[in-house]
C-alpha cells in the first residue's frame, strides 16, 4: 500500500468541481484509492462520500492506494492533488 | 529532467531497430553462405563432391556469404543512416541523405588529419581501420551512431530554416547536408584528438567486465534483462556486440571489434577451431533462456491458468512462446507477467545473468544476428558442429532451465496467488469481454478487414487521448512507441482492450506492447493519423459510447425504472444546458437541471440527507431506492460561503418526499451568483444504469425530472 498526506490548500476545500475531478482521475488506476479525513474514509470513486467527509482548507487528508499500480496511482493523485486542491 | 532523459533514450533505441531488422537477413545469408562453404563442414558431412569449391551451389552459398558479410563490415554507415532516419522527426529522407554525407566527410577528415600526422603507422594498432575506403580511426558503429545522432539533431533544428532571398535555394531541407557536411568537419577534426582516449577508456571498461570473468557475464546478462521493461536494452548490449568493449581480437589478419563482429569474423574463417567465448559470451546465454526456460514459464502460467480460462490464455501463451523459441522475441512472454508479476521477471533476471554465466563456464561458443531463437541456434550452433561450439551444452541446460523454470513459476504462481493470465477476475475477463464485443460487432456489420483494422487504430488513437495529444509514433520491434502532450489524457484500459499486453508510461512517453505484429499497427495507425479528426479524445466519454455499443449489442433491456423527481418548483432542461462546462460534461454525474421560481428545496424523494455541504448550497440525498442524488443549486454558489441559504435538515436526517430541505434567498443569490441554474445529478451510476430525462420547461416540486434505468 502507498499512502501521503496533503494539506488541501483550495480556500473553499473540496466541493463539487474538484470531488468530480477527483474522481475521475481515481478511475483511471485500478489500485483501491481511499481518502481519510476528519475521522471520516471514503472511496476516491464515489463523489457523494468524498463530498460528505467535507473536507475544508488547511484540513490534512491521508491518501492511499491499494492495489496492481498503487504507485502509479499514489504518484498520480498527488500530482492531482497539487494541481487542483 | 529523468523522464526527458528517458525519452531521448527511448528514442534513441527505437531508431537502433531499423538497422537491427536487417541484421537476420543479413546474418541468414551469411550463416548459411560461410556454413556450408565451409570445407571442414563439407568434409565432415561427405557433401565435397555435391557442394565444393568449383561447384555451381558452391558458387550461390559464396556469394551469399558475401552479400550477408558486406552488411556486417558497413554496419556503421549503416546506422549512421538508420539512427539519423530514426531520429528525425519529419522529412527523414532528408535526413539520411545528410547522414551520409557527415559520415563520409567526418571519416574522410579524420583520415586527412591522420595522414598530416605521420600516417596510420603512428596510431596505435587496431585503432585504425578501412572505412568505406578512407583509412580513419576505428570507430565501429559508434562513428555511425555519433553521425546519426548529431545529424538527427541538426535536421530537426534546421529542415524548417529560411535564409535570405538570394541563398533561398538552398534553404529549408536543402540546408540540413550543408549544415551537417561543415559541421562533420569539425567532428572529424575533433574527433581525431578525442576518439583515441575515448577508445582507450572504452577498452578498459571493457577490461573490467573481461577481467571479472564469470561475474562480469552475470552481471551483462542480467543488465541485459533488467533493461527490457525500459525498453532500453538495445542501448546496453549494442556497445558490447559491435565495439571494443565488447572486446577485441584478431581474425584472418584483422583486428576485429565487438562481441558479434568477433564472432561473424570467426564464422567467415575456416581456420578457427572453436569460436572465441569471449565473445559470445555476450550471446550464447539467450539461448538456454528463450528456447527453453522461458516456454517452460509459459508452460506453468497456462497450467495455473484458471480451468475456465484455460482456453482463452491458450493461443496468448502459445504465440508467445512460439516467437521466444523461435525468433528469440521474448517481450511478447515476458509482458505477460512483468506487470502483474515483478517479482517473477526479477528471478526471470537473475536467471538470465546465470544463462549467460553457465554457457560461458562451459565454453559454449554459438553466437547470434539479433536473438537467441532455434533459427540462430540452427544457424550458428548446430551447423557450425559441436567441436566449434559446444552447442549440445544449450540443449543440457535447456532443459535444467525449462524443468526450473516450469516448476519455480508454478510455485510461485500458486503461493503468491499471483495473478498472471487467466488468474485474474475482473481485469481479464473484461478484456477478452470487450474484444469479444468488438469481434461480434465486426461479424454482424460483415465489416471488411480494412475497416476491423481502421476500427483498432481509431481505438488506439482515442487511448492515447486524440490524434491532437499525439507528439509522434514509432515502433521497435515488439512495442509501440509514442510521446504524448498530454499523457494524463491516455487511458491504459482502452489501450489494452487494442490487444496489447502492457502499457508503459514515463513522462510523455507511452510504449504499448503488441508483440512483432506492431510494425503493422504502427503503418495502420499512422494512415489512419493522416485522416483523423484532429482533436483531443477524452476517454471518460469512451466508456459511455463502449457501453452504448455494448448495449447495442447485447440488445439488453430495461428491467427497471427508478424515477427522480423534482426538488424544486422552476424550469427543467437538459444537463447539457448547465452554463458551466463541468456539469454539462456530466464530470459530476449525470442528471437534469432546473432553475427554480421557488424558494424551497424540497426532498425529491423519501430518502435520508447523506450531507448538508458547510456552505449550505448542495445537499447528498441518498433515495430509499438506492440512488445517490446531489442537489447542487447554483453555479459557483461555493463562493457565497452560505449566504443566501438557509438549511432546514442535517446530514443523516431521514426525509420524506416533498420535505422542506433549504430555504433560498433568490434575489441575492441572482444578484451574486453567475446562475441559480440548479445540476440534480446522480453522482454514483452504474455502468447498466441511464437517465432519461422527463420533463423539459416548467416543473412543479415533486414532479418526476428523470428516471434512471437499469438495463439487464
Amino acid at each position: 500500500m502507498k499512502a501521503f498526506d496533503y494539506v488541501i490548500k483550495d480556500e473553499i476545500g473540496i466541493h463539487a468541481r474538484p470531488a468530480g475531478l477527483l474522481v475521475k482521475e481515481a478511475k483511471k488506476f485500478e489500485s483501491t484509492i481511499t481518502l481519510k479525513a476528519n475521522g471520516k474514509s471514503a472511496a476516491a470513486t464515489k463523489l457523494m462520500a468524498i463530498m460528505s467527509m467535507g473536507v475544508k482548507s488547511g484540513q490534512t487528508v491521508t491518501v492511499e492506494a491499494e492495489g496492481a499500480d498503487e504507485e502509479a496511482a499514489s504518484a498520480g493523485m498527488q500530482a492531482f492533488f497539487e494541481e487542483n486542491l | 529532467m529523468k523522464d526527458k532523459i528517458f525519452g531521448v533514450l527511448q528514442r534513441v533505441g527505437r531508431s537502433f531497430m531499423l538497422p537491427i531488422a536487417i541484421l537476420p537477413v543479413a546474418g541468414l545469408l551469411l550463416g548459411l553462405g560461410s556454413s556450408f562453404t565451409n570445407t571442414t563442414m563439407l568434409e565432415t558431412y561427405g557433401l565435397m563432391g555435391v557442394m565444393g569449391p568449383g561447384t555451381v551451389l558452391n558458387a550461390i552459398f559464396q556469394v551469399m556469404s558475401a552479400a550477408g558479410d558486406i552488411i556486417f563490415a558497413n554496419l556503421p554507415i549503416i546506422f549512421a543512416m538508420g539512427v539519423a532516419i530514426g531520429m528525425a522527426k519529419k522529412e527523414k529522407e532528408v535526413a539520411a541523405l545528410a547522414a551520409v554525407v557527415a559520415f563520409f566527410i567526418m571519416h574522410a577528415s579524420i583520415g586527412a588529419m591522420i595522414n598530416i600526422n605521420g600516417g596510420a603507422e603512428q596510431m596505435l594498432t587496431g585503432a585504425t581501420a578501412s572505412v568505406c575506403g578512407i583509412t580513419s580511426l576505428q570507430m565501429g558503429v559508434f562513428g555511425g551512431i555519433i553521425v546519426g545522432l548529431g545529424v538527427a539533431a541538426l535536421h530537426n533544428r534546421f529542415y524548417k530554416i529560411e535564409l535570405p532571398q538570394v541563398l533561398s535555394f538552398f534553404g529549408g531541407t536543402r540546408f540540413v547536408p550543408i549544415i551537417s557536411a561543415l559541421v562533420y568537419t569539425v567532428v572529424g577534426i575533433a574527433m581525431f584528438f578525442i576518439w583515441p582516449v575515448i577508445q582507450n577508456g572504452i577498452y578498459a571498461v571493457g577490461n573490467v567486465v573481461m577481467e571479472s570473468g564469470y561475474a562480469g557475464t552475470w552481471i551483462y546478462g542480467f543488465m541485459e534483462r533488467l533493461l527490457i521493461p525500459f525498453g532500453l536494452h538495445h542501448v546496453f548490449y549494442l556497445p558490447f556486440w559491435q565495439t571494443g568493449l565488447g572486446g577485441t581480437m584478431v581474425v584472418a589478419g584483422q583486428a576485429i571489434e565487438g562481441a558479434q563482429n568477433i564472432f561473424f569474423a570467426q564464422l567467415g574463417d575456416p581456420t578457427v577451431e572453436h569460436f572465441a567465448v569471449s565473445a559470445t559470451r555476450f550471446m550464447s546465454g539467450k539461448f538456454p533462456l528463450m528456447i527453453f526456460g522461458l516456454p517452460g514459464a509459459a508452460l506453468a502460467m497456462y497450467k495455473t491458468a484458471k480451468p475456465e480460462k484455460k482456453k482463452a490464455v491458450f493461443g496468448l501463451l502459445l504465440s508467445a512462446a512460439l516467437t521466444s523459441m523461435l525468433t528469440g522475441i521474448t517481450e511478447p512472454l515476458e509482458f505477460t507477467f512483468i506487470f502483474v508479476a515483478p517479482l517473477l521477471y526479477g528471478i526471470h533476471c537473475v536467471f538470465a545473468g546465470a544463462a549467460y554465466m553457465i554457457m560461458h563456464m562451459l565454453n559454449v561458443g554459438v553466437g547470434m544476428t539479433f536473438s537467441g531463437g532455434i533459427i540462430d541456434l540452427t544457424l550458428f550452433g548446430i551447423l557450425q558442429g559441436n567441436a566449434k561450439t559446444n552447442w549440445i551444452w544449450i540443449v543440457v541446460v535447456g532443459i535444467v532451465y525449462f524443468i526450473v523454470y516450469y516448476f519455480l513459476f508454478s510455485f510461485l504462481i500458486k503461493k503468491l496467488n499471483l495473478k498472471t493470465p487467466g488468474r485474474d477476475d475482473s481485469e481479464e475477463v473484461k478484456l477478452y469481454r470487450r474484444s469479444d464485443v468488438d469481434a461480434r460487432k465486426k461479424g454482424t456489420q460483415a465489416a471488411d478487414d480494412g475497416q476491423a483494422v481502421d476500427e483498432m487504430s481509431r481505438d488506439i488513437c482515442n487511448g492515447l487521448g486524440g490524434k491532437k495529444n499525439i507528439s509522434d509514433v514509432d515502433c521497435c520491434a515488439t512495442r509501440l512507441r509514442c510521446t504524448v502532450f498530454d499523457s494524463s489524457k491516455v487511458s491504459d484500459a482502452m489501450l489494452k482492450s487494442t490487444g496489447a499486453s502492457g502499457v508503459i508510461h514515463k513522462g510523455n512517453g507511452v510504449q504499448i506492447i503488441y508483440g512483432p505484429r506492431v510494425t503493422v499497427i504502427k503503418s495502420n495507425l499512422e494512415d489512419y493519423l493522416e485522416i483523423a479528426p484532429d482533436e483531443v479524445y477524452d476517454s471518460s466519454t469512451t466508456e459511455t459510447t463502449e457501453e452504448e455499443v455494448q448495449k447495442e449489442t447485447k440488445e439488453t433491456k430495461v428491467v427497471q425504472t427508478i424515477l427522480i423527481s423534482s426538488p424544486m418548483t422552476g424550469v427543467a432542461a437538459d444537463l447539457s444546458t448547465a452554463p458551466d462546462e463541468g456539469f454539462a460534461g456530466k464530470m459530476m454525474g449525470d442528471g437534469a437541471v432546473v432553475t427554480p421560481t421557488d424558494a424551497v428545496v424540497r426532498a425529491p424523494e423519501d430518502g435520508e440527507i447523506a450531507f448538508v455541504f458547510d456552505t449550505k448550497h448542495a445537499i447528498g440525498f441518498m433515495t430509499d431506492s438506492g440512488i445517490s442524488l446531489l442537489i447542487h443549486v447554483g453555479i459557483d454558489t461555493v463562493n457565497l460561503n452560505g449566504e443566501g441559504f438557509e438549511a432546514l435538515v442535517e446530514d443523516g436526517q431521514k426525509v420524506k418526499k416533498g420535505d422542506p430541505m433549504l430555504k433560498l434567498d433568490l434575489d441575492y443569490l441572482k444578484s451574486h451568483a453567475p446562475s441559480i441554474t440548479s445540476p440534480v445529478l446522480c453522482t454514483e451510476l452504474e455502468d447498466n444504469q441511464k437517465i432519461r430525462l422527463l420533463k423539459e420547461g416548467d416543473i412543479q416540486a415533486g414532479e418526476a425530472l428523470f428516471a434512471v434505468d437499469i438495463c439487464e
